[in-house]
């Protein structure tokens, strides 16, 4: 629950159905959908609700109230069996008429069975669809953030050019510093060793290079990045790349292989 | 209910199993074993023991319909039913229709309940832990679970704020936890 404390307090009262903001209730069920660790805290906490119940046991209902349910049951139908599907054309006679009530009180038990089997199966399903609704929307999300970013022309870009020779490796980054998103796209950049990975630097305007995600070509040595800076605000003065090992490093280890080109 | 009556996994599938197959004979078992758990909720909650059987006839007659409502491969019969009782007696008290379908959550406590004594045992754990809880905290525990208000309602009827409350009912739960850990 370390990263999800913001849910702790909400999903207690979730737990015996008594949070109604609608908004946080919202906000908890579709997180509850994508996170295991929280569905997990649930059931622990209706488990501790479940106890909170025992402690109320200990009076007896009236002997009455055994003998009125076993006359219930007793009354209820019980066991049907499906007969078989079959459509008969033709006039009635009298004697199946009288067993008409019968018959249509058999096909409603049929239709309820099924129809309680079908919520049960719809409500799986509904669970499913909304991890992936959450899952879409995460996507959606960031896809329009990174049109966002292509589509503004005030965000400052940068395109960085191989030191050396051609064909020219290319990184273009565009960089939103108010939420401290870096998004890079980049083609011809030459294959690295299984244990390397290219890396992006963010250079501020004071102080040493911090790290801006890791990332590395496809087969055609073209890749998109979308990194969140760990602090907001930053003002950049340019942007580097340097080869790093994999997993990435806090500060560059070699030499800068691409920067701004002039 | 017996106090000799002990139900292991393996006791409970019989017994579903048997309801399942329409024996009459296993709802009088199963009342005989859990009536007790499922009245002293309902009577808790609602104060009333004509409305306490109510409830007691519509957890147990949904259970015979709809016996497949309890895996025995999730929990055990004992929360589960007074988690189920709890719901519906919140449902009578506050005029909301009862729940026809009695599908809930399977409800696993680690905590052994496994006869009348055990029961006994954790019922009273139970109210000596709330007991000990300040009682602002016992207060908005028991207003949400036995009375079914909603946290709003409780910070409207207490005068605290809203993250008060919910701090409160969630900081009582966990002490509850720990109790049991």
């Amino acid at each position: 629950m370390n990263q999800h404390t913001q849910y702790a307090d909400a999903l207690a009262l979730y737990a015996m159905d008594a949070l109604d903001d609608p908004r946080e209730l919202r906000e908890l069920q579709e997180h509850l959908g994508t996170c295991g660790e929280c569905r997990r805290e649930l059931e622990s906490l209706r488990a501790d609700t479940a106890l909170l119940a025992f402690s109320a046991t200990g009076p007896k209902p009236p002997q009455r109230s055994r003998q009125r349910l076993m006359e219930a049951i007793a009354a209820e139908p019980r066991h049907v069996v499906k007969p078989k599907s079959r459509f008969v054309l033709g006039r009635l006679q009298s004697r199946w008429l009288a067993l008409a009530p019968i018959a249509v009180s058999v096909i409603l038990a049929i239709i309820s069975i099924g129809l309680m089997q079908e919520s049960l199966r719809l409500r799986n399903k509904n669970e499913k669809l909304t991890a992936e609704l959450v899952d879409m929307r995460s996507k959606s999300q960031l896809a329009r953030e990174v049109m966002d970013m292509i589509n503004d022309p005030s965000l400052p870009r940068m395109t960085l050019v191989g030191v050396k020779t051609p064909p020219q490796p290319q990184v273009r980054t565009i960089y939103k510093p108010e939420k401290g998103h870096v998004l890079l796209l980049a083609n011809n950049l030459a294959q690295l060793p299984d244990d390397k990975v290219y890396e992006l630097w963010l250079i501020p305007q004071q102080g040493a290079p911090m790290p801006a995600g890791t990332f590395t070509p496809d087969s055609k040595g073209g890749t998109m990045m979308m990194h969140a800076m760990e602090t907001e605000g930053i003002q950049a003065k340019a942007f580097a790349v340097t080869v790093e090992p994999r997993g990435g490093s806090r500060e560059p280890t070699s030499e800068i292989m691409m920067e701004p080109a002039s | 209910m017996s106090g000799t009556q002990v139900s292991t996994p393996k006791e409970e599938a019989a017994l579903i199993a048997r309801i399942r197959s329409g024996d009459e004979s296993a709802m009088g078992d199963l009342y005989d074993r859990y009536s007790g758990v499922v009245y002293g909720v309902a009577l808790r909650v609602l104060g009333n023991t004509t409305s306490a059987e109510d409830v007691v006839q519509e957890v147990f007659l949904q259970l015979w319909r709809n016996p497949q409502a309890f895996d025995v491969d999730r929990g055990r019969m004992a929360p589960w039913l007074a988690v189920i009782a709890r719901n519906r007696s919140i449902d009578l008290l506050r005029k909301r229709p009862m729940e026809e379908d009695i599908d809930e959550l399977p409800i696993s406590t680690g905590v052994n309940l496994e006869d009348e004594a055990a029961q006994k045992i954790a019922a009273d754990k139970v109210r000596a832990v709330m007991g000990q809880l300040p009682a602002e905290q016992r207060k908005a525990l028991e207003m949400a679970y036995f009375e079914g208000l909603t946290h709003t309602e409780i910070a409207g009827r207490t005068g605290e704020p809203l993250g008060t409350v919910k701090t409160r009912i969630r900081s009582a739960l966990m002490a509850l936890r720990k109790a049991f850990a």
